[in-house]
């Protein structure tokens, strides 16, 4: 804040509407109570959009009988934005003098009224002794009488600004690009800075329309402190762009308005060229990684096939056993050796006798008939036949 | 009389199916006034046979159960104490019948064992001071089962001689065991008539004595129990380490009847070397008492004398 306009009026909070209204243009308030003044004062009266505008109330206890407190705060509404600087207090209970600093930025031009919330407290000696007197596990507040207080609003005449104007105050615009020449879809950094006093530069578009590149914004990063009844902000804007191919980005022109100087001017970062190189797109498979190949899984399969050859195996092997141990007893068997052997029907009787099997009772009745009776029997058939029935 | 027979069998067949060995073994005890010793597990139909047998012969069956703690007087009766008149009264016990079931023998102490094998062989009781005759016929079947050894008293040898045959009783084939669940399940298994007599069944027995045997058979038979004996005798030196004790005379006796007996069920009136090859396992079976080694071998006294008769020429 480079100057301020600094007006004086006072006023009784019982005079009339007119006496106020001749005050206000004169921009000075001094309003009165019946326990204390009140003085309002505004360093401009007509300021710009988002021109910042310094309203200072000061608050004098008059009744020095009471012991007094105040709540003051600038209520809030969509034609202006707020902002307390500072309180200055006094440490005496019967003579209270209070002022509220706040810096208001209006945001829409014509007439705004910027309205209040007054509340006065009073209380008694005793209250705040007994207060006090409370240690720390027995605290009560200090009772009070609350009166609010109807402050009249203040009026301010906001003129517009220059067309299209996105930052007012004073500020200046920097910017980083990494590299201009990248690869296919690789990301290009890019950061905007813009910085300066006056209302925050946040803006809600910065990139231009033109241009089918990707772009890749991130939330601003703002940094501001108010700093000689205004705010002073340093913003940057980080941004990525990538393409397919070759670029250009057009030229960011941002219109801005110094309400202090009365210029208008524009920040702006020239059209940049980006090259693009182009890049096979295996090199682009992350090799660390990666995953396979997208392709059908017959591994199933083939673990299929190798559990039932080895079931075949297992089992034929088993098979084999089976068949071989059954060979070997129809040809080992020695009951089938010895009737093989066997040369004439008596030693066959014999050894069928032997075998105490009541299967082979009709060769033995025929061997019997043969040798003791008067059968006829074909000796080889009836051998073949208890072969046949041992197996 | 071979259609006697053939009744007879018929008549059993209408209450047993199947178990034809242990029906013939039965016969040829009955008609060798012989005993049979049954190795089987339970359920084969064992007590039926018997009844079945006792009541196609019109005769008198008992069961006795031998368990641990029979006492002979159990068996054979015992002397009783009437206070009315103060005298004692025989009160006779089970073995005063035809044919008598001995269930699971080894079950019973060695003095109950004994007191039966010595009524088998004497065929008469004594009960205090009085002797009891028993009637003709007495044919003991005898049974031990052959899958529970815990808790039995094994039959000595000595004993186990006195039975005649002893037949191991094998499962029904599934035809047969098919017949007997249905026939049981619609009880429809026959009531069995009486088709012979005592006097028919004393008959028979003396047909069986007048069924020619030839010399070489006598000496076959003879040759066979010796070589369970001496074994050596007859080239069997490998049998020699396997048996402790060889055949009885009573093998010999008793195979001699069977072979007949058997003949003669078969309708013979002769009896060939095949009538001995169908009855020597059943009579020597129990009769040849193994050596420690052959039983550790695992050898089987069937085998043994499968050998023998593999062995010794027939006639």
């Amino acid at each position: 804040m480079n100057s301020l306009m600094k007006d004086t009026y006072v006023k009784s909070n019982l005079g009339n509407l007119s006496l106020r209204l001749l005050i206000l243009l004169l921009s000075i308030v001094i309003l009165h109570a019946e326990d204390f003044t009140y003085t309002f004062n505004i360093d401009k009266q007509a300021p710009y959009v988002k021109e910042p505008v310094v309203l200072t109330l000061s608050l004098n206890q008059t009744n020095h009988d009471l012991v007094m407190f105040f709540n003051f705060s600038i209520k809030k509404s969509k034609d202006y934005t707020f902002q307390r600087i500072n309180i200055q207090e006094s440490d005496s209970y019967h003579n209270a003098k209070v002022r509220y600093f706040y810096l208001l930025y209006p945001l829409r031009s014509g007439d705004i009224n910027i309205t209040f919330d007054l509340v006065q407290k009073t209380t008694t000696d005793e209250s705040i002794a007994f207060s006090i007197a409370g240690d720390r596990d027995h605290v009560e507040g200090i009772t009070t009488i609350d009166t609010k207080i109807d402050l009249p609003s203040l009026q301010l005449k906001v003129k517009p600004l220059p067309k299209d104007t996105l930052l007012i105050g004073d500020f200046t615009l920097t910017h980083t690009i990494k590299k201009h020449n990248a690869k296919v879809h690789e990301p290009i950094p890019m950061q905007v800075h813009i910085k300066g006093t006056g209302y925050p530069p946040i803006l809600e578009k910065l990139l231009p329309k033109e241009g089918d590149f990707t772009r890749f914004t991130e939330k601003p990063i703002v940094k501001s402190f108010l700093r000689n009844n205004d705010t002073q902000s340093t913003v940057t804007y980080p941004i990525a762009l990538s393409h397919t191919q070759s670029f250009t980005l057009s030229p960011i022109v941002i219109k801005a308005f110094d309400p202090k100087t009365q210029r208008a001017y524009t920040l702006t970062v020239p059209a940049q060229k980006f090259k693009i190189q182009e890049v096979e797109p295996h090199t682009l498979v992350d090799k660390v990684d990666s995953p396979d190949v997208l392709k059908e899984d017959w591994s199933w399969l083939r673990t299929l096939l190798s559990y039932i050859l080895v079931f075949a195996a297992g089992y034929l092997t088993a098979l084999s056993w089976k068949w071989k141990k059954r060979r070997s007893y129809k040809e080992d068997h020695p009951l089938i050796r010895k009737i093989q052997e066997c040369k004439d029907e008596k030693s066959l009787l014999q050894v069928l006798m032997a075998t105490d099997n009541k299967d082979l009772t009709p060769s033995i009745e025929q061997l019997e008939s043969s040798l003791y009776g008067n059968g006829k029997i074909k000796f080889n058939k009836i051998k073949q036949d208890a072969l046949e029935k041992i197996k | 009389m071979n259609e006697q027979i053939d009744l007879l069998k018929k008549e059993i067949s209408k209450a047993v199916i199947g178990q034809d060995s242990m029906i013939e073994g039965l016969l040829i005890g009955l008609l060798c006034d012989g005993h049979i010793l049954v190795e089987g597990v339970p359920g084969l139909a064992k007590t039926t046979t018997i009844n079945a047998l006792s009541r196609a012969i019109g005769l008198d069956s008992k069961r006795i159960q031998f368990t641990p703690d029979l006492l002979p007087s159990d068996i054979i009766g015992a002397q009783i104490y009437n206070p009315q008149n103060h005298s004692f009264s025989i009160k006779k016990g089970p073995l005063f019948t035809n044919l008598l079931l001995a269930d699971e023998i080894n079950r019973a102490p060695a003095k109950v064992q004994s007191a039966l094998l010595e009524v088998m062989q004497e065929r008469q009781v004594t009960i205090a001071e009085e002797t009891f005759k028993l009637e003709r016929p007495f044919l003991v079947m005898a049974t031990q089962n052959p899958i529970e050894q815990e808790g039995v008293y094994a039959l000595p040898e000595a004993q186990l001689d006195r039975f005649m045959m002893k037949i191991v009783v094998q499962h029904n084939s599934e035809i047969e065991e098919l017949e007997i669940m249905r026939k049981a399940a619609s009880k429809t298994f026959g009531e069995i008539e009486a088709v012979l007599n005592k006097e028919d069944l004393f008959k028979l027995q003396e047909e069986i004595n007048r069924v020619h045997i030839d010399h070489e058979i006598e000496h076959y038979i003879v040759q066979i129990i010796t070589a369970t004996r001496d074994p050596e005798r007859f080239g069997l030196e490998n049998l020699a380490q396997n048996i402790m004790f060889g055949a009885s005379p009573r093998a010999s006796i008793d195979l001699y009847k069977a072979a007949k007996a058997k003949a003669f069920l078969r309708g013979n009136d002769f009896v060939s070397p095949a009538d001995i090859g169908y009855v020597i396992h059943n009579i020597l079976r129990h009769r040849i008492v193994l050596s420690y080694e052959a039983r550790a071998k695992g050898v089987h006294t069937d085998e043994i004398i499968s050998e023998i008769i593999e062995t010794l020429p027939i006639p």
